[in-house]
């Protein structure tokens, strides 16, 4: 995936001949962009390739096993796959210049089409997951960080181990029998009870926002029910993670002279930790943060199949499964936009808060 | 000064927790399903269109049977027996050459507009026009892109005549084309409307239906759910339940759990272990139904050790049917060695149909004659069926008792099917279904071979993927099919059965079931191997 690493530019301060605006616009474009398309061109020539010299016929799981070798050429045809490769290529990246990633086989839809339907679900729970995995993350780490080695350290620790370890399959699972098939506190697997499921307008593809939109909030109820589950799953991986670093990023910054000085100077303990050694971690949090978000968008394929969830990680490895490369290599695009798109997001936001690289 | 720091925190960590416990607030599940609706779970991730000429898979197939009639239906408790649908009756010509279908009248599609047999016979053509996999249902008994418009003629609005190019027996061509999803009757002027370069519409069926039928496709979101909706002006008894609603779940133990939280119905895709969990639990209640489908084990005739009829038939001797069918395959399918399925016509009874037995003696007897007394190594090619491994490792342990070395290689099944359509295997685990309770349907595949060369790619044909050509199988294969006498039929095909036990190029193991696992307030669930109807159903 694309490189998470950021440089401080360098001063410009010995520069004194002004120079040509437009140029300077053109070049930072330039630098910005340039390496975000040689990076997507590369992934998708990476993609289609490697899908193309699978040992996966996908023709014979369009067709199925009855089909007649006439059909199969026809098909073979259709699809173009009797062409040289270099040619489907070519094809294929004309098609991306104007946004046609090509239909999808197991679905029959362009694949823009299937993506724009699957990637709310799982951004909606990615959103939520993360939200989850920060909000107690964060203040799980810092904690942990301010009472190093106590029982408390010693507990978030312990459940982070569990976080990182438990596969999310199981938890998932367990999580069903327990507050849905036992408690009955939660909705079951899906998006939404199915009685309410054709109640739904689609204005966002959000099913929060949508039924917020127009007020429907025994449908919001609904939808909050079943997704706080797998939000809670997801984000518990997440507060793994997160934790664990800023923890670690908090332990070196307590160990700094400065707080030792701002102690002495007579600052409240919340305050030094908080105003202080926090704000000089927070760009590394957010790096953290933004990682932990690119990965859940991605889709969580197994928490996706456990929970009924029909997102995006669930669509490409169907699709991956049965060979459906125009579906895959236009997943795999997203994938990479997604993360080039963090990265550039968490290089504007280092400008705005770390006074270093302003 | 540890404990003072803290105690500041208390405030924040409560709070924290109180989060935590808000955002498992206890909501009401829903319990139960609605009274007019049947609710499923089931993995639909295979469907991807509509079009009765294109679909290929299983579960489209039961949506299609439960929205788009065929002209004539498998009778609901006895699969090889043909009752009647679109049309009311049929004659047949003396020479059993022409079939003339004389269709109920008062036929609706759902845009309201009358259907008519005019439709019906554009509908047929349209599948072979169209040549998907599908068309072979039609090529294979004559019909062609240069015929087919002057052998299904509509003759006025309500009579079909289908005219064949040899004397097939009435009851196959009933199963085979009547009650198929290739005689389903499309609207066509919606669909002609819908064109798009001269596909008939075939674009428009990606997501809609348009057919007559007791139910019809109301909503569908991909991977998501589907709704079917009882048609108003349907022209037979209209169906008990108003809505079939079907929601995507491929996690088989998610199934299980709204089986039992009572937010499903039914539950398509159990295993067979929630299956014996379930079973005989109170208000849930395991329904069952041979479907035509077989286990195979498949043996490359061009391997130089798989050639000799002898190591086939010793490697039969290897598989423990019974042992296996108690265990593994309790809820899976039953033993069975024959080509043709129970429940198709002229099949072997259950008893004659499986006359193997696990006999590692009798293995080893026919290895030592086949010059193989010290065993050899092979290869298995299996899928990701679940019982495809269980069973390959049984078998595996056997075989090692006789000196046979069996590698099991396991993969994708796109990857399986790849290189068994390639010939490229030594021995391989698949299955097979036919589309006709008639013991034709899988002598047609799994025994006939008309043309053994690779260039011939007859691909669709098991029997030459395993490279296996018996002219005299095939002779008798054509003989049964074109005997007008049902009595002297069913005889060929009982001694074909026979000797293809023995000789044939795959070992079969096993039929399978479609089983599921339901509430027991649904009553009258009705099904046979061939069909799924929806309309008989009741809560």
């Amino acid at each position: 995936m694309a490189d998470l690493t950021h440089s401080v530019p360098r001063s410009d301060a010995g520069n004194r001949t002004k120079p040509n605006p437009v140029l300077v616009v053109l070049s930072i474009l330039g630098k910005t962009l340039l390496p975000v398309f040689v990076t997507l061109f590369g992934l998708a020539a990476l993609t289609f390739f490697i899908g193309r010299m699978l040992p996966i016929d996908p023709v014979a799981s369009i067709l199925g096993d009855n089909a007649t070798q006439e059909a199969y050429e026809k098909m073979s045809a259709a699809l173009g796959m009797d062409k040289p490769l270099w040619y489907q290529f070519g094809v294929y990246v004309k098609g991306i210049l104007s946004f046609d990633f090509g239909d999808a086989l197991t679905t029959g839809k362009p694949v823009i089409d299937d993506i724009a339907r699957v990637f709310p679900a799982t951004i909606e729970l990615a959103t939520l997951s993360i939200i989850i995995g920060t909000g107690f993350g964060i203040p799980a780490g810092v904690l942990s960080a301010m009472y190093r080695n106590s029982w408390l350290d010693n507990a978030i620790r312990f459940t982070g181990l569990i976080g990182y370890s438990a596969p999310n399959f199981w938890l998932g699972l367990m999580g069903l029998v327990l507050f849905y098939a036992t408690l009955g506190w939660i909705g079951g697997p899906g998006r939404i009870d199915f009685i309410y499921e054709f109640d739904i307008e689609p204005i966002t593809g959000f099913y929060l926002i949508d039924t917020a939109i127009v007020g429907n909030w025994e449908v919001f109820r609904n939808v909050f029910g079943h997704i706080i589950l797998p939000a809670s799953i997801l984000g518990f991986g997440a507060l793994a993670y997160i934790s664990r670093m800023t923890r670690s990023f908090m332990i070196e910054q307590l160990s700094q002279e400065y707080i030792v000085t701002a102690r002495v100077k007579g600052l409240s303990w919340a305050r030094t930790v908080w105003i202080h050694a926090f704000r000089n971690v927070a760009v590394q949090v957010m790096t953290v943060v933004a990682l932990s978000y690119a990965f859940l968008l991605e889709g969580a394929v197994l928490t996706e199949t456990v929970f009924a969830w029909p997102g995006f990680g669930r669509y490409l490895t169907n699709a991956l499964l049965v060979g459906d490369m125009n579906a895959v290599v236009g997943c795999s695009l997203l994938v990479g936009v997604i993360f080039v798109t963090l990265n550039l997001i968490c290089d504007l936001l280092y400008r705005v808060f770390d006074p270093r690289t302003r | 000064m540890m404990t003072n720091r803290f105690s500041k925190h208390k405030k924040a960590i409560a709070t924290a927790a109180a989060a935590a416990l808000l955002s498992s607030i206890a909501l009401p599940a829903q319990a139960a399903t609605p009274a007019s609706a049947l609710v499923m779970a089931w993995n639909i991730d295979a469907i991807s269109t509509f079009d009765p000429a294109q679909v290929g898979e299983v579960v489209t197939n039961e949506l299609l049977q439960n929205t788009c009639d065929s002209l004539v239906d498998f009778d609901p408790k006895n699969e090889s027996k043909v009752v009647p649908l679109l049309a009311k009756s049929w004659d047949v010509s003396e020479d059993r050459k022409q079939i003339t279908f004389h269709l109920n009248e008062g036929l609706k599609f759902p845009s309201g507009e009358t259907a008519t047999a005019k439709e019906l016979a554009w509908s047929m053509q349209r599948v072979v026009a169209l040549g998907y996999g599908n068309a072979a249902t039609l090529t294979e008994y004559g019909f062609n892109k240069d015929n087919v418009k002057d052998r299904i003629v509509a003759k006025d609005d309500n009579t079909l005549v289908l005219t064949l190019d040899n004397p097939y027996p009435t009851n196959l061509i009933l199963q085979a084309i009547g009650a198929n999803r290739v005689s389903a009757l499309l609207d066509q002027a919606t669909l002609t409307k819908n064109e798009v370069n001269g596909d008939f519409g075939n674009k428009y069926l990606a997501t809609n239906t348009a057919c007559v039928g007791p139910y019809k496709l109301a909503q569908w979101n991909a991977g998501e759910s589907i709704v079917l909706q009882a048609n108003e002006d349907y022209y037979g008894e209209a169906p008990k339940l108003k809505r079939v609603l079907i929601r995507h779940v491929a996690e088989p133990g998610t199934q299980r759990l709204l089986l039992q939280q009572g937010d499903v119905d039914i539950a398509r895709d159990l295993s067979p272990d929630d299956l014996a969990d379930l079973d005989g639990k109170p208000g849930l209640k395991v329904e069952r139904v041979l479907k035509p489908q077989l286990f195979f084990w498949t043996f490359n005739a061009l391997d130089p050790v798989f050639k000799d009829e002898k190591v086939r038939l010793a490697m039969r001797y290897l598989i423990d049917y019974n042992g296996l069918g108690q265990s593994v395959m309790k809820y899976l399918g039953v033993p069975r060695a024959s080509f043709a399925q129970l429940g198709a016509t002229g099949a072997l009874d259950a008893e004659e149909g499986q006359p193997f037995k696990l006999d590692i003696e009798k293995a080893k007897a026919l290895l030592t004659e086949a010059g193989y007394a010290n065993g050899f190594e092979a290869n298995v090619l299996i899928g990701t069926l679940p019982h495809s491994a269980p069973i390959a490792q049984s078998i595996q342990q056997n075989a090692s008792k006789v000196g046979v070395k069996l590698n099991l290689e396991r993969m994708a099944n796109a990857q399986l099917f790849a290189r068994i359509r390639g010939r490229e295997f030594q021995t391989g685990m698949l299955a097979w279904q036919t589309g006709v309770p008639d013991a034709h349907g899988n002598a047609s595949r799994l025994v006939y071979n008309p043309d053994n060369r690779p260039e011939a790619k007859l691909t669709q044909i098991p029997a030459w993927r395993s490279a296996y050509q018996n002219e005299e199988f095939n002779a008798r294969v054509k003989e049964a099919l074109l005997e007008g006498d049902p009595a002297k039929r069913n005889e060929i095909y009982s001694k074909l059965q026979k000797d293809v036990m023995e000789k044939g190029p795959m070992a079969i193991m096993f039929q399978m079931y479609n089983i599921l696992g339901m509430s027991d307030k649904v009553q009258n669930w009705t099904w046979n191997g061939f069909r799924v109807y929806y309309d008989l159903a009741s809560k």
